[in-house]
């Protein structure tokens, strides 16, 4: 069927008749990104109601179009104002683990050293497997008028197959392999996640800056320069994510502010009743024993990567709480868990 | 600060008075036998909770914990963690210099073992030891046969080397303002491929979570396919505002409903196989509907993505009819209704008449332009047909509308 009746001639050409408002836009400094093309009736700001169709924003609506389920109706659920600036960052500095990080500088390791770097590998491999199922469970449930929120969630996916994969790479490529699964690392409160705010506050925010916070020790923890250089490259990449969780947080509570003690429950659950450690959590046993000999520099110097796990737990959780006031919840300081409380900084 | 300067403010900033102890901290030191007020006693003696925390995780049973406590040595980690059996001293090189080291050189001794049937629940790494007790992630993907396809392995790599950005790599500046009606044409199809795309791209993501971690190259390899879907939504949305157009009307939801109500992966492979295979052949004959270089570009890199997903679905389809003949049968079905969807799609006349003028050159030309997209749709069907063949299915009678447009 076609939108319109057809013509004395045959055709139909009402498509002809859509384009009231010319759109010209032009190339700025880092090409044509999504921000010059977000103009007039097509720009964000111009969205008007839901829709359960596949119809993006700024598109002319059919008469007959179907519905395609449910999906998020307000804005607010899933929008984050940086997400068209990361969507474009992300398109920009994809990398590679085949060819970026410079495996010939991989060199045997003590044993003992190699096999807390085979540790680590193997639970950050499990880890960012959940972190590219998460937004792809999502994504039906974004509206297509917020498409740039989609892009940038289809964009992390990708993002999140090459940690998977640039792990997986390092623990077979150095005369190791891969050892214990991971259990408890609280990846279940992700997927058990029911609503977009609270996935997002969760691996966005809390997990995904955790990981952030761990790869920026990364010169403490890798033994080389392949071993730095992923983890540099990894944390490039999740300083996106964590930024896009906490700009959808901040405008959640910005033009929804009704939800904050519906997100402390989330955040409350996480923080206590779950593993303890929060979502990504550090703590089960072989990464914490992996990551103090590869902090202290061998097991004999386990005591001395204790002091320094101990520091970077203590950093992960105050650049957590630092996160969350930027996105407006700083009463979370007075609410943390009994786990993290302990290494919250004084004001 | 030093590291010991800062272990000692942070020790000093809490007591055992002020800290608050978990239940499930409570729960585990019962089960490990541990006496009540033996937690306090560690905080009162200046350990972290977190200490305590990582000695119950790691099993310390009431009666260490209370010798240490009385000042008897340390409980040391046994590190079992590094005696588990799992495959050790591998070392995977490059195959490929050009390429560098590819999922594909991970896949030695007993890493490289992809199942027929993955048993595990969890999201366990393939190779890594298992642990005892898991939760059930919620998967139900668990048979190679349903996804796998050989060729995902070497295309995975390919996709992260072929990558480009819209943003840089393609000529904006070297747009020029067209007749306006070519203009509208050129923004209709836009709007139609930058919806079909974001549409089928969303649609793979809701099924990653699916899939176990048995078949990880093909979950790898599927977020290269989800992340080409968005990059060409990206493009296509841009093309159609930077010319003095616009976005068009919204495309027909035939198609794109028949793949999102299906019930099952090789279902929607199946339906998505359809259009994949006619959007290759539009693709790769870009040129016929390009009104000047840089569309031509932008169709010519689509193309060399669509092949990759298209490789995967021809081997996919392939294999999983070779391990499952007894579903043989059953694919007609879904081929069938897809064929059937999407031609109802081409019927449209926002989808043909747009097209018509591009292939006719003008509005006065939209007769020769319908009987060129005729002939062109006849050339996607065709295509469409000698991929299933490829993946050694023949379909003995298309759906009506296609063996309509075939005789026509």
């Amino acid at each position: 069927m076609a939108a319109n009746p057809t013509t004395e001639s045959g055709l139909d050409l009402s498509w002809l008749n859509l384009y009231d408002e010319p759109a010209s836009a032009t190339p700025g400094k880092k090409g044509m990104t999504l921000k010059e093309i977000n103009l007039g009736q097509y720009g964000e700001v111009a969205r008007k109601g839901g829709d359960m169709t596949t119809r993006l924003r700024g598109v002319h609506p059919r008469p007959d179009a179907q519905r395609f389920g449910p999906n998020y109706q307000s804005k607010a659920d899933v929008w984050s104002e940086n997400c068209v600036m990361l969507y474009e960052e992300a398109v920009q500095r994809q990398w590679s683990s085949a060819r970026d990080i410079p495996w010939d500088t991989l060199q045997e390791l003590p044993d003992e050293i190699e096999r807390a770097m085979c540790q680590l590998c193997t639970m950050l491999t499990e880890v960012e497997f959940i972190a590219g199922d998460v937004p792809g469970q999502w994504m039906p449930f974004v509206s297509a008028q917020d498409f740039e929120a989609g892009l940038f969630l289809m964009s992390q996916i990708m993002d999140e197959a090459r940690h998977t994969d640039v792990f997986r790479k390092r623990a077979l490529a150095n005369g190791g392999g891969l050892l214990a699964q991971g259990a408890n690392l609280g990846l279940r409160t992700l997927i058990e996640a029911r609503d977009f705010t609270e996935m997002s506050v969760l691996m966005h925010v809390q997990a995904e800056g955790f990981v952030q916070s761990m790869f920026r020790m990364g010169e403490l923890i890798g033994q080389t320069d392949a071993e730095k250089r992923i983890f540099r490259m990894s944390a490039q990449d999740e300083s996106r994510h964590l930024a896009f969780g906490v700009m959808h947080l901040k405008y959640v509570l910005d033009t929804e502010p009704e939800r904050r003690e519906e997100i402390h429950h989330y955040l409350d659950k996480a923080e206590g009743d779950a593993s303890g450690g929060g979502s990504g959590d550090v703590t089960f046993p072989p990464v914490f024993e992996s990551l103090c000999i590869l902090l202290g520099g061998g097991v004999d110097k386990f005591d001395e990567g204790l002091q320094k796990f101990l520091l970077l737990r203590k950093r992960q959780i105050n650049e957590y709480l630092h996160r969350l006031e930027v996105a407006g919840l700083g009463d979370r300081r007075q609410r943390v868990g009994p786990l993290f409380a302990q290494f919250v900084d004084p004001v | 600060m030093s590291t010991t300067e800062a272990l000692a403010k942070m020790a000093a900033g809490q007591s055992a008075t002020s800290v608050d102890v978990p239940q499930e901290a409570r729960d585990k030191a019962r089960q490990l036998g541990w006496e009540d007020g033996l937690i306090e006693l560690a905080l009162s003696k200046g350990h972290s909770l977190q200490e305590v925390w990582q000695a119950l995780r790691g099993g310390v049973s009431g009666e260490q914990a209370k010798q240490f406590l009385a000042g008897g040595q340390m409980v040391r980690p046994e590190f079992n963690w590094m005696k588990v059996p799992t495959e050790w001293g591998v070392k995977a090189r490059a195959s490929d210099p050009e390429l560098g080291l590819a999922i594909g050189d991970l896949n030695i001794g007993t890493y490289g073992d992809i199942p027929d049937t993955w048993t595990n629940r969890s999201e366990i790494a393939r190779g890594s030891f298992p642990n005892a007790i898991v939760e059930d992630m919620g998967y139900t993907i668990f048979e190679k046969a349903i996804v796998w396809a050989d060729c995902i392995v070497p295309r995975y790599e390919e996709a992260i080397r072929d990558r480009w950005a819209p943003a840089t790599d393609l000529r904006w500046t070297s747009l020029a303002p067209l007749p306006e009606e070519t203009e509208k044409a050129v923004c209709q199809v836009m709007t139609e491929l930058s919806e079909r795309s974001y549409f089928e791209g969303a649609l793979l993501s809701g099924w990653l979570p699916q899939i176990s971690y048995g078949y990880l190259e093909l979950k790898l390899f599927l977020s290269t396919v989800i992340y080409d879907l968005a990059k060409m939504s990206e493009a296509f949305r841009k093309r159609a505002l930077s010319n003095g157009g616009g976005l068009g009307l919204q495309a027909p939801t035939d198609y794109m409903r028949a793949a999102k109500e299906a019930r099952s992966y090789p279902e929607l492979v199946a339906i998505l196989f359809v259009n994949d295979s006619a959007q290759l052949t539009f693709f790769k004959h870009g040129d016929l509907f390009a009104q000047n270089e840089f569309e031509r570009e932008l169709y010519a890199l689509c193309a060399r993505d669509r092949q990759r997903h298209m490789d995967y679905q021809v081997d996919r389809l392939k294999h999983f009819l070779y391990k499952m003949p007894e579903r043989r049968e059953e694919q007609n079905l879904y081929f069938n209704k897809g064929e059937n969807r999407l031609a109802k799609d081409w019927s449209d006349a926002i989808v043909n008449e747009p097209l018509a003028l591009l292939l006719g050159g003008g509005r006065d030309k939209m007769d020769a332009g319908m009987a060129k997209l005729a002939e062109f749709r006849k050339l996607q069907i065709k295509e469409y047909v000698e991929n299933l063949e490829k993946a050694t299915f023949f379909r003995n009678h298309l759906n009506g509308r296609f063996e309509d447009i075939l005789a026509n």
